[in-house]
């Protein structure tokens, strides 16, 4: 009787929304509007920090989808993805609601690789100082980690639209909070 | 409608969870930074010992939160299941009216997707045919089940599932069959 019913619109949980989205905010903020030598941009870095922070902790405890064992890094699923989503008619459906796909999981573990370079170089910038031997090589990785996270980010959005035309499934409003009244968990 | 009470109140624990969770992240990681500040300023301390056990407790903060949120967060699936687990019965009972009314594979699909709510449009979406076919198959389901509207096809089902008058109700009940 099932059967025929369109696939469930899963959601993500609201740790992972959030934490995503001030992600984003800071780090694009960060990046474009906010000066670097003020109180400001070294506070949003905190924060984008701290959000990373407790996503790495609810990547251990937290929700089945959200955990880390659900979307472990794989250079070969990965691959077999990217051929996948190449070959036109090939896409599968049903697994994209599990979690991220293995071709999105290792740009996500890319992303906070580079989110914990860019704010812990800060963080040394912010305590030595630029005049300081320290300060100097952490100014230079700062900005080299910086323009890399956010050419990565533009990439993962390149990756986020393309696999929502393929898969069918829009995967920006997963990522958010409207329908949530209709289905999912929570 | 205890049931999306219930739902909806473990929702609002969830996002309140979720606030807190992140308020307590950013205090801890905006403490740690500053505690590392004076850890460079001014040298190891008896202050550090005590910052550091302050830290440990942010975080084992967090931790537990976390888990309490997944917990809430397991339990509201649950409720989910439990709601689905009731339908299936219900459904079985469906199922039977349905073959005892010989209706036709497709016209048990659009039976049941109009019990369960879905409007003509929706139904012909999900089928992928015409809205006038759907609206077809529903006469002809109607006919069936000796129904003239959606609303006379729901009540059969909440008929049976009711037995017989509820203790307390015989007048009401008696009032509503006349009403029919
Ligand atoms: C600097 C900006 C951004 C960063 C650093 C970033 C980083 C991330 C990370 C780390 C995840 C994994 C989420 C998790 O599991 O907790 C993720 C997922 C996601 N992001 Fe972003 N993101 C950024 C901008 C955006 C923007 C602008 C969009 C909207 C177009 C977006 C859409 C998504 C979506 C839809 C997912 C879920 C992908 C899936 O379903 O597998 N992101 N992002
Ligand atoms: C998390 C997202 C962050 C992004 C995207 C980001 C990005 C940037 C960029 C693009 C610059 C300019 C680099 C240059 O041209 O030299 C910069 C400079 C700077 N950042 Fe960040 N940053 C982030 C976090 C942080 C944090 C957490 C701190 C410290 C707590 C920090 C401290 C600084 C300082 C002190 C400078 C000034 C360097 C200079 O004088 O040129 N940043 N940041």
């Amino acid at each position: 009787m099932d059967g025929s019913r369109p696939v469930p619109l899963r959601l993500w949980d609201p740790v992972v929304c959030i934490t995503h989205w001030t992600v984003a905010v800071c780090v694009l903020l960060n990046f474009t509007v906010v000066s670097e030598h003020s109180e400001l941009h070294e506070w949003l870095g905190y924060v984008a920090l701290a959000m990373v922070v407790l996503r790495m902790i609810w990547g251990v405890v937290g929700a089945r989808r959200a955990r880390f064992s659900s979307f472990p890094p794989s250079l070969t699923a990965a691959r077999d993805r990217a051929r996948t989503m190449l070959s036109p008619g090939r896409h599968g459906h049903g697994e994209a609601n599990r979690s991220h796909n293995p071709l999105g999981a290792l740009m996500v573990y890319g992303l906070w690789g580079m989110l914990f370079a860019v704010a812990g170089t800060g963080i040394l910038l912010e305590n030595f100082g630029e005049a300081s031997q320290i300060g100097e090589v952490a100014e230079e990785v700062h900005e080299v980690t910086a323009n890399l996270l956010v050419l990565m980010a533009a990439l993962h959005v390149g990756g986020v639209l393309l696999e929502s035309r393929l898969s069918g499934i829009n995967l920006i409003r997963q990522m958010t909070w409207s329908r949530r009244g209709k289905s999912g968990p929570v | 409608m205890g049931d999306t009470d219930s739902k909806a109140r473990l929702r609002r624990r969830v996002y309140g969870l979720a606030a807190v969770l992140v308020l307590q992240s950013v205090c801890a990681v905006f403490f740690v930074g500053d505690a590392i500040r004076d850890l460079h300023f001014s040298g190891l301390s008896g202050h550090d010992v005590l910052e550091a056990a302050v830290a440990v407790a942010l975080v084992s903060g967090i931790v537990f939160g976390a888990i309490e949120m997944r917990r809430t967060i397991e339990q509201a699936g649950r409720a989910e299941e439990a709601v689905t687990i009731a339908s299936g019965a219900l459904g079985t009972m469906i199922g039977e009216h349905f073959k005892h009314w010989q209706l036709t594979g497709a016209e048990a699909n659009v039976a049941m997707l109009a019990i369960k709510g879905f409007e003509i449009a929706e139904i012909a979406e999900i089928r992928r045919t015409a809205a006038s076919t759907v609206r077809a198959q529903l006469t002809r389901i109607y006919a069936k089940a000796g129904v003239t509207s959606r609303s006379q096809l729901v009540s059969l089902f909440i008929d049976d599932l009711l037995g017989g008058p509820l203790p307390g109700m015989e007048a009401t009940e008696e009032t509503s069959s006349a009403e029919r």
